[in-house]
């Protein structure tokens, strides 16, 4: 009886976007300490609705023409009138939200929630949530998601040397070395990461990847991850053979509530794709993907997301002139003029987001790309250049 | 002496004076109002006739930068507008009730410029509504047979800003030095 009780109740989210859906991850693990967890449709026990999202309205219609099977809560600004469901007024207090969990446990309990029952919306007086509970929630998110999505940091080729620490066993200048100058990323801590996070997306499951360093967490549906690592540590830990390293074991479970140190530290939450991207970078420090043929040609898909994005020298000209039609790395280096370890390394960023591909032509030997045409027909190149050039000193 | 013009478009309220304001050397020109009509409940100031910054470059050139009005009333202007236009910024607020209806409008209506220049997308507000994704904007220019740049964009971020422009350059030219 103890165990059944303290047992969270297993919750099912509907109508909420990614921010808000993550904060109500948040609240039950933090402020309702553990009363609920949000679980996935089938392991629900108790659906709950935030009506003040578009999407909400229809969930909740939908729910509810269903013959209902297990309690529904129901979050809204303004008072609903459905008899059939237990409503929480927003914004949400502490003292409510755990007595309509009570509440729907009970129901729960007693079996009989599978008839229409009428409870009446639940008010209290209590104490609202305290300061301290709102940082570690809503607002904690907001501010900290400012921060977080500061403007990409954009590199000149020194900058970018040292930030990256570029591999020093390949000379780039040595043609004959470059057809050796992969990386296989599967090896990595990146090959590890795409594939938890792939697992995380088709199965729309909240995971974690745990290896001999710090868990990884996924949350598909706000498209982040969570690590407690800063860039230095993070950077030291991509470079790292996984099999040499440690033999360590690298494995994907559910999301361990015990890890709770997610709603202290708003502030680690990245974008899966800025963070992909940012680790292949720090993975491949110049090298390209063991995948990809140097001297037949890739395509990208469309342009990355510069803005939130690491972006590496040359990244928006490569971009710019792979837009154009297929090449092969070694055609850009020529055509651009630019060292080939800043096209590989970008190519192992796009290709680590399924952005960049290898293209696949019937006669890829016959494939010689054009010259590249500007469109800019009256403008000179140099009067393009020198707005460029504006742009980039005045950051 | 010629005019070298970037136009900067979008719905009202999607950061166009902001953007402007934010690469221009000289404090915009707005023409802004107070919005009297259905732009009130959002905001308390929409541009009524056109907004206008200066980029000056080495050598003494200069870049004018022309944001349209949001409201379409206004749209018998655009054509005069894009005259001698280097190329298109279109900004996007992910928070209205349809950005992609937005972006088809815009797309559309200065289609024939679009093709003679290039365009380079900015989607603001995703700090206040992060869906649809850039990932979701991608999808649908692909069966509107474009392929632009697209970014989050902050209209209030020099960098962001900055870096949309820069898309927009190279898409004209990758073969643009970016003098390093
Ligand atoms: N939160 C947020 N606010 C933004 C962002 N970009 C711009 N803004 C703000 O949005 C408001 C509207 O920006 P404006 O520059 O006036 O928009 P506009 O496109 O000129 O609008 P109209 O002239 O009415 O067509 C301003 O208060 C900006 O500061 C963004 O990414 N996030
Ligand atoms: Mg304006």
């Amino acid at each position: 009886m103890k165990d059944k009780q303290t047992k969270p109740l297993q919750a099912v989210l509907h109508g909420m976007d990614g921010r808000t859906y993550k904060t109500m991850v948040m609240y039950f693990q933090g402020p309702c300490k553990g009363e609920a967890v949000v679980v996935e449709e089938v392991d629900g026990e108790v659906d709950i609705v935030d009506l003040d999202f578009p999407s909400g309205k229809s969930a909740l219609d939908k729910i509810r023409s269903q013959k209902m099977r297990r309690p529904v809560i129901v979050l809204s600004r303004e008072e609903v009138s459905f008899k059939d469901v237990l409503y929480v007024e927003k914004p949400i207090h502490l003292a409510t939200i755990l007595s309509v969990l009570a509440q729907a446990r009970t129901l729960i309990q007693q079996q009989g929630w599978s008839k229409s029952f009428d409870i009446l919306p639940v008010k209290t007086t209590e104490n609202p949530v305290s300061v301290a509970e709102k940082k570690a929630l809503g607002d904690g998110v907001e501010i900290k998601k400012t921060a977080k999505h500061k403007t990409a940091m954009q590199m000149d080729e020194g900058s970018f040397s040292a930030f990256i620490g570029m591999i020093t066993e390949i000379d780039f200048n040595d043609k004959d070395q470059l057809d050796k100058a992969f990386y296989s990323p599967k090896n990595y801590f990146q090959g590890y990461v795409t594939a938890a996070v792939k697992v995380s997306k088709e199965k729309n499951r909240m995971l974690q990847l745990n290896s001999n360093w710090k868990p990884l967490l996924i949350f598909p549906h706000s498209h982040e991850v969570w690590l407690d690592a800063d860039d230095k540590q993070l950077r030291a830990f991509a470079s790292l053979e996984m099999n040499k390293a440690t033999g360590a074991k690298l494995t994907i479970t559910a999301i361990d509530p015990a890890t709770s140190a997610v709603r202290e530290k708003m502030d680690k939450f990245y974008d899966i794709d800025a963070f992909v991207w940012k680790l292949a970078i720090w993975t491949s420090k110049g090298r390209y993907p063991q995948a990809l043929d140097i001297h037949r040609p890739v395509f990208i898909k469309h342009w990355p997301n510069f803005t939130r994005s690491l972006i590496t020298p040359h990244a928006l000209q490569i971009t710019a002139l792979l837009m154009r039609g297929p090449r092969s790395m070694l055609n850009i280096v020529e055509t651009l003029n630019i060292k080939p370890q800043y096209v590989f390394v970008f190519i192992s960023a796009a290709y680590a987001l399924g952005l960049v591909g290898q293209a696949e032509r019937k006669s890829d030997e016959l494939f010689e790309p054009p010259p590249i045409k500007t469109i800019a027909k009256k403008e000179s190149k140099g009067l393009l250049s020198r707005i460029l050039g504006k742009l980039r000193s005045s950051k | 002496m010629s005019q070298y013009k970037i136009i900067f478009t979008g719905p009202v309220g999607a950061g166009k004076t902001t953007a402007i304001e934010s690469i221009s050397d000289i404090p915009p020109i707005k023409t802004d109002a107070v919005a009297t009509d259905m732009t009130k409940a959002r905001k308390a100031a929409t541009t009524v006739a056109m907004d206008y910054g200066i980029m000056n470059l080495a050598g003494g050139e200069k870049i004018h930068l022309y944001g349209t009005p949001g409201q379409e009333r206004f749209d018998f202007m655009w054509d005069i507008l894009t005259i001698g236009g280097i190329g298109l910024i279109l900004l996007l607020d992910n928070n209205r009730a349809d950005p992609f209806q937005d972006m088809k409008f815009f797309l559309e209506s200065f289609s024939k410029f679009i093709a003679d220049t290039s365009v380079a997308i900015g989607v603001t507000q995703m700090d206040l509504s992060n869906k649809p994704t850039i990932a979701d904007y991608h999808s649908q220019l692909q069966g509107l047979g474009f392929k632009p740049a697209v970014f989050a964009v902050d209209a209030r971020v020099k960098n962001d800003v900055s870096l949309l422009v820069q898309a927009l350059l190279y898409s004209l030219d990758p073969g643009l030095k970016d003098h390093e």
